[in-house]
């Protein structure tokens, strides 16, 4: 090992100021905040301008003379258990458990597979037992929900990449798993504003823009999370 | 590193000494290229220097530090691939082989009959897929522990074993191939 090599690559970290931890700490606070603020604008301004000021939806008129109503309960059973399912997604897409290299591929790939099967469980199971929720509303095939999802998880989606940062095992599955985490907050959200739990609605407007995500997820997880010579 | 994750400048310069050897020669022996390995290895630890706010306390820094080296390397070996395709001229001078004449000496047939072998060896090991080459070359070369090869290649201790004796199967078979008791 030359002397000449070591001052050389002790020269470059210096001149090259790198965060500590505390101000790590601190700047992803602030990204978390940013983050969340993101998102909850993005769904006030879209939500608003989608449904003529309506934040939260509890039904309306599917076809002349029926109605879908869906009660305040089950708005507050599915928005609280999607809540905390997006709240588990953020442990599983940031949480490294004891190691700099993150959570095994088995951890992410199970987790990530979970979070769009569990959001959409619970969607389906708690909307089964008031049954009218479960209607179809043929003018409502869940393109608005697919794209107010999008514009919801946009934020959050590139927050939660800047606190991660750094994957040098797996990158692309990492990201796919902050794709899921991102939209499943956004889940939450939509999930206020759209009472229709008519199943193929939810697979298109609610599940689909998940994958969308990860996918993203996953090319910019390989791109950003990943080691490479910039 | 926990000292340098919470500021301490100089904590750095132990943690190249504690590291940069067996990181060195673990990209010299994946690049065969002194140049590009310095290039890597100085790569790899500004890359653990920017990440340092997001050290975990407690956490092995040794997995990390080869995660991030095996990662650039894959990354030099796709760019590299790519200049080859671009610029057609041959750039093969690593993987010519050169003889130098041996020296009159009696030992000289075992000498090359050992540089004939080590180039076999070698040869074998390049043509081993990447996840075998590697999970050999952490474990036989650089040293590493079954736990820590595990986590720097991001699979469980099991797919190492099991890499590693595959490539251990292939190397037997080169020396069996070459006459040599394996």
């Amino acid at each position: 090992m030359s002397a000449e090599l070591r001052a050389r690559v002790l020269a470059a970290a210096a001149a090259e100021p790198s965060p500590t931890r505390a101000t790590v700490r601190r700047r992803n606070m602030l990204i978390g905040m940013v983050a969340a603020a993101s998102g909850l604008g993005a769904f006030v301004i879209f939500a608003m301008l989608m449904s003529e000021s309506h934040l939260l939806r509890l039904g309306g008129e599917v076809v002349p003379q029926q109605r879908l109503e869906r009660p305040a309960w089950l708005v507050v059973a599915t928005a609280g258990g999607a809540l905390g399912v997006a709240v588990t997604a953020v442990w599983l897409a940031l949480g490294r458990g004891r190691s700099m290299l993150g959570r095994s591929p088995r951890w992410l790939l199970y987790g990530g597979v979970l979070i769009p099967v569990s959001l959409l469980v619970w969607k389906v199971s708690c909307s089964l037992a008031f049954g009218d929720a479960m209607v179809a509303w043929p003018e409502r095939p869940g393109e608005r929900c697919l794209a107010l999802s999008l514009l919801v998880a946009a934020g959050p989606l590139v927050s939660l990449m800047a606190i991660r940062r750094h994957a040098p095992v797996h990158p692309a599955l990492n990201g796919a798993v902050i794709g899921f985490a991102a939209g499943a907050w956004a889940w939450v959200a939509v999930d206020l504003w759209c009472p229709v739990a008519h199943v193929p609605h939810v697979l298109f407007g609610h599940v689909l823009p998940l994958f969308v995500l990860a996918g993203t997820g996953a090319l910019f997880g390989r791109t950003l999370l990943s080691p490479r010579r910039r | 590193m926990e000292r340098y994750a919470r500021g301490d400048e100089a904590a750095f310069g132990e943690l190249y000494d504690a590291i940069a050897p067996r990181l060195l020669g673990f990209l010299r022996r994946a690049t065969r290229d002194a140049f590009v390995a310095e290039d890597l290895m100085q790569l790899t630890l500004l890359h653990m220097h920017r990440a340092r706010g997001s050290f975990i306390p407690g956490a092995p820094v040794l997995p990390w530090a080869f995660a991030i080296a095996r990662r650039l390397l894959s990354d030099h070996a796709r760019r590299r691939r790519v200049e080859q395709r671009l610029f057609s001229e041959a750039l093969a001078d690593d993987d010519r082989i050169a003889y130098e004449p041996a020296a009159p000496t009696a030992a000289a047939d075992d000498v090359l009959h050992a540089r004939r072998l080590e180039v076999r060896l070698q040869q074998r090991i390049d043509a081993l897929p990447e996840l075998q080459r590697t999970a050999y070359r952490l474990l036989r070369q650089d040293g590493l522990s079954l736990t820590s090869a595990a986590e720097a290649l991001g699979t469980s201790v099991t797919a190492v074993k099991l890499r590693a004796h595959r490539a251990y199967v292939a190397l037997r078979a080169a020396l069996r191939e070459a006459g040599e008791p394996s």
